[in-house]
């Protein structure tokens, strides 16, 4: 009998009627501030692939050209709104929340530098991964198909039937060596330091 | 030959009341609980698996994934693991913030636990009490990481992004805010009589009982266990940080370790933000080769990252010991033993907060 | 005759009962399904109910990868659940496999190769309001005119 009591004093304070009477549910829309996909701003994107290279999901963000512009994509369904992409890219393309804005003003970066270790022990020398690599070719149009070359300026080259690395800084980690490397003797690591307030 | 046992009761892997796949077996007497065991492996994706051969970078969200509720706290070990490896040591404002972002994390965690357990015992209204009470949580998360569940913000070295003064300021009233509405809600489940009828005195766990079968967390906390790796933090150890002990070992008591460890965590977190001076948030530092074996606390207890990395940083074998599994265990073996109605089974199994995602990775 | 059937459209877009099961994921899509039921979201103003019983469900929410021990038991849960039913996978791990879909996985993902699924919801994990609004929107199409289409 008390509770009854109790009830009906509790829902007929003015307060209680009020809230009843005007209670509305919050919106549903994210909040500013919320990681959502990634959105390409105005700025020009320069292909050079730091968002590909970071991105720890399996295909979810390709740079693909679309009307002679080459601009990225996210895939709806693969990308996990990391925001990685965003701090990695160098130009700017790409924005997100707040990360675009904090990054400018603390001067974030994540710094990437490639390490090609190869197996010596399963490389047959067969040079396909010097062939294949897009940076090889660029430096020595003339490489040859069993990955022997005359220039000291690449990367990587098939000498005396091994496969040796010249100089690994010029790596951009795409990885094409690794797909094409039939033995998987060669592998690219990628080390990525977290840094603030730019060169140090 | 007389009967010993009336039904063996299966529960799950589909259950009303469980968030997550596994199947408990229990033989019944009556409503007595003879014996019980717990049925896992629906979950079972091989994360470890995956993660060999892999940088920090893809490491750290695969981490992150090993379990959904608490994804700060893997991510805490894991970074704090690789840094030890490598020598790095975090900033000092980056160090507080991961101390504010895990504490938040563990707040909501907490508050997700004992809503499972008020829905469980149908105590709804303050169930969803406290759910709204976690959505102000998870609002001061998404406001300082940017993400609500995954929030990615431990890096080697720091940490993603800073928290403005703006920031701490909502922090701090969102802070009081749970204060306040939470210690009105455990008024309630202290003073409410058929909580009590549920809870106190059922699914006990003796202290012996906890040590024999390694409970790890608020399980042990609540059998008078003082175990807490967040002693032997350094950061915590700059804030003050005593566990949260209670020596009952039933329902009631697990479920109010809880609660004051939400209590806790809010003090901790003030004291982190007094503490806290302007600073940078990345220190930087590249992961090199080692092997180390790291431990945590996360909100279920216990976390263990044992790891190898090469001299590029990637992980070449690891290990993931979660607290659940020993918290189960104990369930199954001492907890639901002995329980004088079925009906308890469901309200004992979620009071010792188990993540099957944890468990099975 | 198509009295009744808006009738029933608009009828069976206001009463949704749902199911969720949780096959592989990490926890993330689940807890954010459970936000949706907290009083700030509040799915059951929108007449969603959550059951998490398949016999009485017309929407199975699907979590996760697809871990090998659910080979034989989602189907079988798909087939319990009445006339007229969808499925909706939410979050990445039923769409593509998420992080999780790499060499060595035990996973087996898209969810799609089991049961058919009529919707999906990107995000790792997405949003409670993400959630309610595709359901909200996809609550007046998936049930529309069923008995015409299905005579």
């Amino acid at each position: 009998m008390f509770s009854f009591v109790y009830y009906i004093k509790e829902f007929l304070r003015p307060t209680w009627i009020r809230s009843f009477l005007t209670a509305k549910t919050a919106p549903l829309k994210s909040p500013s501030y919320f990681r959502d996909f990634p959105q390409t701003t105005e700025k020009e994107c320069t292909h050079c692939l730091a968002c590909m290279m970071i991105c720890p999901a399996p295909d979810a963000i390709n740079v693909v050209q679309r009307a002679g512009v080459w601009q990225p994509e996210i895939k709806k369904g693969h990308c996990i709104r990391c925001g990685l992409c965003i701090e990695a890219c160098p130009e700017d393309v790409l924005a997100s929340g707040r990360i675009l804005e904090y990054k400018r003003r603390e001067e974030l970066t994540l710094k990437g530098t490639y390490h090609i270790s190869i197996d010596q022990k399963k490389c047959m020398g067969c040079g396909n991964c010097s062939v294949s690599c897009p940076v090889n070719r660029e430096i020595d149009p003339s490489l040859r198909s069993s990955g022997t070359s005359t220039s000291d300026e690449v990367i990587m080259r098939v000498d005396t039937g091994q496969n040796k690395v010249l100089h690994e800084e010029k790596c951009t980690g795409c990885k094409t060596c690794e797909d094409h490397c039939p033995n998987q003797a060669i592998r690219v690591a990628r080390v990525v330091e977290a840094l603030q307030g730019g060169e140090e | 030959m007389k009967k010993t046992v009336d039904v063996s009761l299966p529960i799950g892997p589909m259950h009303p009341l469980f968030k997550e796949p596994c199947r408990i077996k229990c033989e019944t007497r009556g409503e007595f609980v003879l014996s019980a065991e717990v049925e896992l492996g629906y979950v079972k994706k091989g994360i470890e698996r995956i993660m060999r051969g892999r940088p920090w970078q893809e490491v750290m969200f695969l981490a992150e994934r090993v379990c959904g509720i608490c994804s700060v706290v893997h991510n805490y070990v894991f970074i704090e693991a690789v840094e030890n490896v490598s020598g790095i040591a975090p900033t000092e404002r980056a160090a507080y913030l991961r101390v504010i972002v895990n504490e938040l994390d563990r707040m909501q965690s907490h508050l997700l636990a004992n809503y499972s357990y008020c829905y469980t015992i149908e105590h709804e209204t303050l169930a969803m009490y406290l759910l709204n009470l976690r959505e102000t949580v998870m609002d001061q998360l998404e406001l300082i990481t940017g993400a609500r569940v995954t929030c990615a913000f431990i890096i080697p070295g720091g940490v993603r992004c800073d928290l403005s003064a703006d920031g701490a300021a909502s922090l701090r009233t969102a802070l009081d805010h749970i204060d306040s509405e939470l210690s009105r809600f455990v008024r309630i489940f202290e003073t409410g009589p058929l909580i009590g009828l549920r809870s106190k005195g059922v699914g006990l766990l003796t202290k012996e009982a906890a040590i024999e079968a390694h409970a790890a967390g608020p399980t042990a906390r609540a059998s008078g266990i003082p175990d807490d790796l967040r002693n032997i933090h350094p950061t915590y150890r700059l804030l003050d940080f005593k566990p949260v002990i209670r020596y009952e070992g039933d329902n009631y008591a697990r479920i109010m370790v809880r609660f004051e460890e939400v209590f806790q965590s809010t003090g901790l977190i003030r004291t982190a933000l007094a503490l806290m001076k302007e600073g940078p948030i990345r220190g930087g530092g590249t992961i090199k080769a080692g092997t180390v074996r790291y431990r945590g606390e996360a909100p279920r207890g216990e976390l263990l990252y044992d790891l190898t990395t090469d001299e590029h940083g990637r992980i070449l074998e690891i290990a993931i010991q979660t607290p659940s599994i020993m918290n189960i265990q104990v369930c199954a073996h001492a907890m639901l033993k002995n329980a004088q109605s079925a009906a308890d089974i469901t309200a004992i199994f979620i009071s010792s907060d188990p993540c099957i995602a944890c468990t099975e990775r | 005759m198509s009295l009744l059937q808006s009738l029933k459209n608009s009828i069976r877009s206001r009463s949704i009962h749902v199911a969720y099961v949780n096959v592989g994921s990490c926890n993330g899509c689940d807890i954010e399904l459970l936000a949706c039921l907290s009083p700030r979201y509040d799915i059951e103003q929108y007449g969603i109910y959550v059951h998490n019983n398949p016999r009485e469900a017309d929407v199975l929410l699907i979590t996760g990868a697809f871990s090998p021990q659910w080979e034989d038991k989602l189907k079988p849960l798909w087939d319990k659940i009445p006339n007229p039913k969808v499925a909706v996978a939410i979050g990445n791990c039923p769409i593509s496999g998420c992080v999780f879909n790499r060499p060595e996985t035990l996973v087996d993902p898209p969810v799609s190769k089991h049961i058919p699924i009529a919707a999906e919801i990107p995000g790792c994990p997405p949003r409670p309001t993400e959630i309610i609004s595709t359901i909200l929107s996809l609550a007046p199409l998936i049930f529309k005119d069923y008995e015409e289409t299905n005579r």
